[in-house]
């Protein structure tokens, strides 16, 4: 077992982990963080996305001893009127919303690279999550909104 | 934000696009799903599964696993047949499927056995040491075995008691053939055609893959069984675990949180029986968890294969249809008898045809086994005969689309199941999609690497029927209401547009009325939510239900003296009940109990029928309450030299009678269309004898951003329902059933070739580029 700290969404958890430790599990299970997902276990779905600074990183493949210190972004973490939150909502961007936590954080690293997204930067930053209801169309005007939100023209 | 009193409600009531229940709970991912309750000190099961598709199963070894540190049981199937008997074996249409399988496996992946343990690691560990003997036995892999081979899966058909037209088939032995519906009307084989066109279909097996994973919690309190669940079917499930244990409705409870998807999935026998089984045996709290890998295994889409013909007499009348049809339902039936007659039903499509003939078959083969999947079947048939009457119209020189619009269906038509078309405008979903892809512009279909081309679809289904709803409301003294239904909403928006319908009768904000989570001990019966039936159905029921709070309210309002010092408003004193709004109706409620917090309950029910088909003809007056209609058309581009299909343009529209909320109704055609790509184009499970090859989302292809049309448009058709809440019907699955063919007529139009075997992957249209 190891005791490390993890940082989520910027109260410190201090815990005790074995070596396998999954960071998805360590962040539901002792950190109360249930908008954090498992959809497929091997990285291919997006659902257990969280952010690690500021970059996206796939929880279920990620192993919990390697974060310790780190600052973990959730998206029950992020305020109802953050520009992605409040853009997702407003477009209509959820459907069950089993999977919108992924692609909200995916859309802040991306608007974080590039404000003004074009469509296919938005493609290629988001294809690697899936949304089972389809909710695709109203998650790119989601994108396009919180970019606009964010710095407007 | 604030808006406007008039604004709000008007946007809140029947017609408007109210924001889903709980938007921005989604987004952020607060919304507390099954797999997120905490459930304190359990037993963690893990399952441990068969290694062959078809053999007796000679030995059971627990020994290893039992002498792992943790594990507190091992269980096999044989050890739960002994305690439960027959009631083991359970299922909608037929009792086939044991929790775990005792005298023979039908699958690779059929559990065996079930490890309880202080955790999941050690519970899997655990499944793993568990080492069967068997005594193979001849496999099924395939239809074309299954109807010509000795080998069967079943030693003799068990139907259940759900279904009753299923009685005469109890005991029949040395088939595979669980069901076969035949639908008959005038004769095709003395039809003189002009010209026929005939086509042998394959649509494989598919998976809904909901992103959420099951999971099941069971414990036992007081004697009661309880139950927290992923299901779409909570009054369904409650039945069955009341039957597997031996006790009385009122001792089993079935409660659920809403579904991160489902499609079909999560509904009937999935891990519902196992759990309450070793809850029972173990009086202790039991929680099931399947992984992505499992998840494939618990159910999956029929494959169908379907030969069929149309044709065409001298005067350009369609005279006859022909289908055979038969579907793999895997080891165990499921609804699949229930799909094969339905989609068999419509396998002819919605036309005007002379004479039909139809053969529908469900199959059992030794694979996971088929159950329902957005569409329930009909998506198969309907790439059957939307290829075929494209083709047809090819072959007659005809527009493909006015070639079907001359001979759709209408108003008052009788199919050719018998039954009579209503608010189910086929021309007007048709015309809407030509027009949205500007059908009568020629596309550029090029001469070089690029061609392009465009099509169109037509889908016919019919509602689940006959089917039961109930809703109960609680109105609150202040003004706010607490409606209680048995819908689980997965993502369709149930809870929305239910509220929606109580708060356009009742003139309140829809926002303060709360639908509470579906709940055996709480919630009334309503028989599943599936089958595109919860909008007509439960709708009914609320609106019904608020109808009656009204009536009531007015009653009250009617019996109160006149108390203008109340409201200092004398002209809406007790006696005039013409019109309700919050403040009137807190001043009822609360004038009635002379109590703040009082309460006023309502109830109402509403049930469908239905004349069941004639056992010779397979016709029927009315064999469904209502018919869903749908179209896509699509223009697409396709490479030839890496046979990439790329869609440009893909419109769909549905008629739904009604749209009680518009934007949720675009969602439903948009999202079923985009699922119907991946049926299209690349998704499909692949079995090697017997084996699941790609059963994991690494190797499962599904549809992603990348897969969008450069331009999707969903178009809403109303023809009212007589009969439907507000005119309404649901939209559940009329967006998926007509888009693969629409593509593959497209596919046909860019480039020549009849594709006839989905998916339409890209090796599979570079090698019939080749071999031209």
């Amino acid at each position: 077992m190891n005791e490390i700290t993890l940082i989520v969404n910027g109260t410190p958890h201090r815990t005790r982990v074995s070596d396998s430790a999954l960071l998805l599990d360590v962040l539901r299970e002792q950190a109360g963080c249930t908008s954090v997902r498992e959809g497929c276990g091997v990285g291919a779905c997006g659902a257990c996305t969280v952010l690690v600074g500021e970059t996206s990183v796939s929880s279920c493949l990620a192993l919990a001893t390697r974060y310790d210190g780190a600052n973990i972004t959730t998206a029950e973490g992020l305020d109802e009127n953050d520009d992605v939150v409040s853009a997702f909502a407003d477009c209509g961007a959820a459907q069950c919303g089993y999977c919108i936590p992924g692609f909200v954080l995916m859309t802040r690293e991306l608007l974080a690279e590039h404000p003004r997204p074009t469509s296919e930067q938005i493609t290629e930053h988001l294809e690697g999550n899936i949304c089972r209801c389809g909710t695709y169309p109203e998650i790119r005007t989601a994108v396009s909104t919180a970019a606009e939100r964010r710095s407007p023209r | 934000m604030p808006e406007t009193p008039e604004k709000t409600s008007r946007q809140d009531w029947v017609g408007g696009r109210r924001a889903r229940y709980d938007a921005l709970g989604r987004v952020r991912g607060v919304v507390g799903h099954v797999g997120d309750q905490p459930v304190g000190t359990c037993a963690h099961v893990a399952v441990h599964r068969s290694t062959q598709p078809h053999a007796a199963i000679r030995a059971v070894h627990t020994e290893e696993a039992l002498a792992i540190d943790g594990v507190y049981a091992v269980v096999t199937g044989a050890d739960l047949h002994k305690r439960f008997g027959e009631a083991l074996l359970t299922g909608p249409a037929f009792a086939d499927q044991p929790a775990l399988a005792y005298d023979k496996v039908r699958f690779v992946g059929e559990p065996v056995a079930a490890v309880l343990a202080a955790d999941l690691a050690t519970a899997r560990e655990a499944a793993d040491a568990v080492y069967v003997e068997y005594d193979e036995l001849d496999p099924v892999y395939d239809l074309d075995t299954a109807l010509n081979g000795e080998s069967y899966v079943h030693d003799e058909l068990r139907p259940s008691a759900v279904f009753g037209d299923l009685r005469h088939l109890d005991g029949v032995r040395d088939t595979n053939i669980n069901y076969e519906y035949r639908l008959r009307h005038g004769n095709p084989n003395k039809v003189s055609g002009a010209r026929t066109v005939r086509g042998e279909f394959w649509a494989p097996p598919t998976h809904h893959v909901p992103i959420e994973l099951p999971c099941t919690v069971a414990w036992v309190e007081g004697g009661r069984l309880e139950m927290l669940t992923t299901t779409q079917t909570p009054s369904y499930v409650r039945q069955t675990i009341a039957d597997l244990l031996d006790l009385p409705l009122s001792r089993v409870r079935v409660t659920t949180r809403p579904l991160g998807g489902s499609f079909g999935a999560k509904m009937y026998d999935r891990l519902e029986p196992l759990a309450a089984a070793l809850a029972w045996q173990f009086q202790r709290k039991v929680r099931l968890a399947a992984s992505r890998e499992e998840a494939f295994l618990l159910t999956t889409r029929h494959g169908a294969a379907i030969t069929s013909t149309l044709t065409a007499d001298a005067g350009g009348q369609l005279s006859a249809a022909t289908a055979d049809v038969a579907y793999d339902t895997g080891a165990y039936a499921d609804v699949g008898p229930r799909i094969t007659a339905k989609s068999g039903m419509v396998a002819p499509g919605p036309y005007r045809i002379g004479s039909v003939d139809v053969r529908s078959r469900c199959v059992y083969t030794n694979k996971p086994s088929a159950g329902p999947f957005r569409g329930f079947g009909v998506p198969q048939v309907t790439w059957s005969h939307e290829s075929l009457i494209d083709e047809l119209a090819h072959e007659l020189g005809e527009d493909p689309y006015a070639f079907r619009r001359e001979h759709l269906l209408r108003e008052g038509d009788l199919a050719p199941m018998g039954t009579r078309m209503h608010s189910a405008d086929f021309v007007g979903c048709l015309d809407a999609v030509a027009e949205s892809i500007s059908w009568d512009t020629q596309p550029d279909r090029g001469t070089g690497r690029i061609r392009r081309g465009r099509g169109v679809a037509v889908g016919v289904k019919a509602v689940l029927t006959p089917t039961i709803a109930n809703a109960v409301l609680q109105l609150n003294q202040d003004a706010s209401a607490t409606l209680m239904i048995s819908t689980v909403d997965m993502g369709q928006g149930s809870d929305t547009i239910m509220a929606q319908i109580v708060a356009d009768v009742l003139r309140v904000d829809s926002r303060r009325v709360h639908v509470v989570r579906a709940d055996t001990d709480v919630t009334p019966y309503d028989t599943i939510t599936a089958g595109s039936r919860s909008t007509y159905h439960t709708g009914n029921a609320v609106r019904a239900v608020a109808e009656s709070m009204r009536v009531r309210l007015l009653a009250l309002a009617a019996e109160q003296p006149e108390q203008p010092e109340q409201h200092g408003q004398p002209e809406r004193s007790g006696v005039d009940t013409g019109e309700l709004d919050e403040e009137r109706i807190a001043e009822i409620v609360h004038a009635h109990f002379g109590a703040r917090g009082a309460t006023l309950t309502t109830e109402a029910n509403f049930t469908s029928s239905w004349s069941p088909y004639d056992k010779e003809t397979g016709r029927s007056e009315k064999v469904t309450e209502h018919w869903f209609a749908g179209a896509v058309g699509v223009r697409l581009a396709v490479d030839t030299a890496t046979g990439r299909v790329h869609l440009e343009h893909l419109a769909v529209a549905g008629d739904v009678g009604r749209a009680i909320n518009p934007a949720l109704v675009e969602q439903q055609l948009t999202g079923a269309a985009i699922m119907g790509i991946g049926h299209a184009l690349f998704d499909q499970l692949v079995l090697d004898q017997g084996q699941l090859v790609n059963g994991t989302l690494l190797d499962y292809q599904l549809p992603s951003i990348r897969d969008l049309p450069d331009e999707l448009t969903p178009i809403i058709v109303e023809s009212p329902h007589d009969d439907g809440p507000f005119g309404a019907k649901g939209v559940g699955e009329t967006g998926i059933l007509a888009v693969a063919p629409a593509i593959g007529n497209a596919i046909r139009d860019a480039i020549g070739l009849r594709f006839t075997r989905l998916p339409m992957t890209p090796e599979a249209i570079v090698t019939a580029l080749e071999s031209r």
